[in-house]
């Protein structure tokens, strides 16, 4: 059964709170903000990207637009439709 | 730390908000890190001044490093028509006079090594040694760069940076590169480079870029010595056309970075700084 919304933004929310060594950051970031915007570097959006797919089991492949990575709630959206 | 992890710590931030006026309604943004000789970095149209810090932080150990945001780039003013390179080469002046700064070792990457040629020509009692990572202009001209940057200008305004991005990659870093930082390398760092400047700036940059015409026989003219790096995996100068290009300046070699791309700090910024610096104690030991 594929995971629901919620639950894989919670699940993504995880791995940056591992990132970052706690919640104090994350907590921060809004589902919709862009992460970029948020104070996410390079580095820890790389980091996050490496990490989630181990979390979700899934390659990234080098045609995702840039718009599913601009947020917690589109990189959700991109782990939901790879279940579909 | 091989370059990959250098890659990894990029910070692109801006943490200081230091300018300097260089002439009417221009001023440029700088930052400075450590003491001693003055080293001054000179920005690729796509590498503004805070990407240079993790690739040149030894250097910042022993040396006074110098960067700064060209005019009409980055957080320095922007005033309409992108400067001519001979503007460019002013700026510079003016923002070591405003410094203090009577000569200066200069290090250009791939567009900023025609500023850095023409500072050299034109102001030769500014500057000590040049170091030209990745150059634009060959031993025989430029055509084949400006028909690359042509290319790269159709995507940006086809496709827009992302475009942009998706077309450079491959060409400009190192085959070695892409496969040790992967898929999700390759996306991160595209939000880092669409961050880093607007379509406007690129536009402007990219079409200044193509208005040098990269003759080889002005080199004769360069008085201070210069230091010729490229990677071997460098897209636009293998090194056998490094060592012409060399051999060219009237004090002038050539170091080559092995699996290194068209930015060959970025593959081995240890490595890079290591030539660097013998370079440099040359050139400040025979001064």
């Amino acid at each position: 059964m594929p995971d629901s919304e919620a639950a894989v933004r919670k699940r993504i929310r995880g791995l940056l709170a591992q990132l970052y060594g706690g919640d104090s950051f994350v907590e921060t970031v809004s589902d919709g903000i862009s992460l970029r915007q948020a104070g996410v570097s390079s580095h820890a959006l790389v980091a996050l990207l490496v990490a989630m797919e181990d979390e979700f089991g899934f390659e990234w492949d080098d045609d995702v637009r840039p718009e599913a990575l601009r947020s917690i709630e589109s990189l959700a959206g991109h782990v939901l439709s790879l279940q579909e | 730390m091989s370059g990959y992890a250098n890659l990894a710590r990029l910070d692109l931030a801006y943490r200081e908000d230091r300018r300097i006026r260089v002439r009417d309604g221009v001023e440029l943004y700088y930052e400075t890190r450590g003491e001693g000789t003055p080293i001054t970095l000179l920005n690729a149209f796509f590498l503004p001044s805070p990407s240079w810090r993790v690739f040149t932080e030894e250097l910042a150990g022993s040396y006074r490093v110098v960067g700064y945001d060209l005019c009409n780039h980055g957080k320095s003013s922007h005033v309409g028509p992108e400067p001519t390179w001979e503007e460019h080469a002013a700026d510079l002046i003016a923002l070591l006079d405003g410094l203090e700064i009577e000569s200066t070792h200069l290090i250009a990457a791939s567009t900023s090594t025609i500023l850095a040629r023409d500072v050299a020509l034109r102001h030769p009692d500014r500057v000590r040694g040049v170091v030209l990572a990745g150059p634009v202009f060959g031993p025989r001209g430029m055509r084949r760069q400006r028909q690359v940057q042509r290319a790269w200008l159709r995507t940006l305004e086809s496709h827009g940076i992302a475009g942009l991005y998706e077309h450079m990659y491959p060409e400009v870093f190192s085959a070695e590169m892409n496969e040790a930082i992967g898929t999700p390398g390759f996306l991160g760092f595209r939000e880092a480079f669409s961050a880093l400047s607007t379509v406007d700036d690129l536009v402007n940059g990219l079409n200044r870029a193509m208005e040098d015409v990269g003759d080889p026989a002005v080199l004769a003219g360069v008085e201070r010595p210069a230091l010729v790096v490229v990677g071997d995996d460098d897209f636009l100068m293998g090194p056998t056309a490094a060592r012409e290009l060399a051999a060219l300046f009237p004090h002038g070699r050539a170091e080559i970075m092995p699996k290194a791309g068209h930015v060959p700090f970025v593959d081995d910024a240890e490595g890079f700084q290591a030539i660097v610096r013998k370079f440099f104690e040359e050139v400040d030991a025979r001064a």
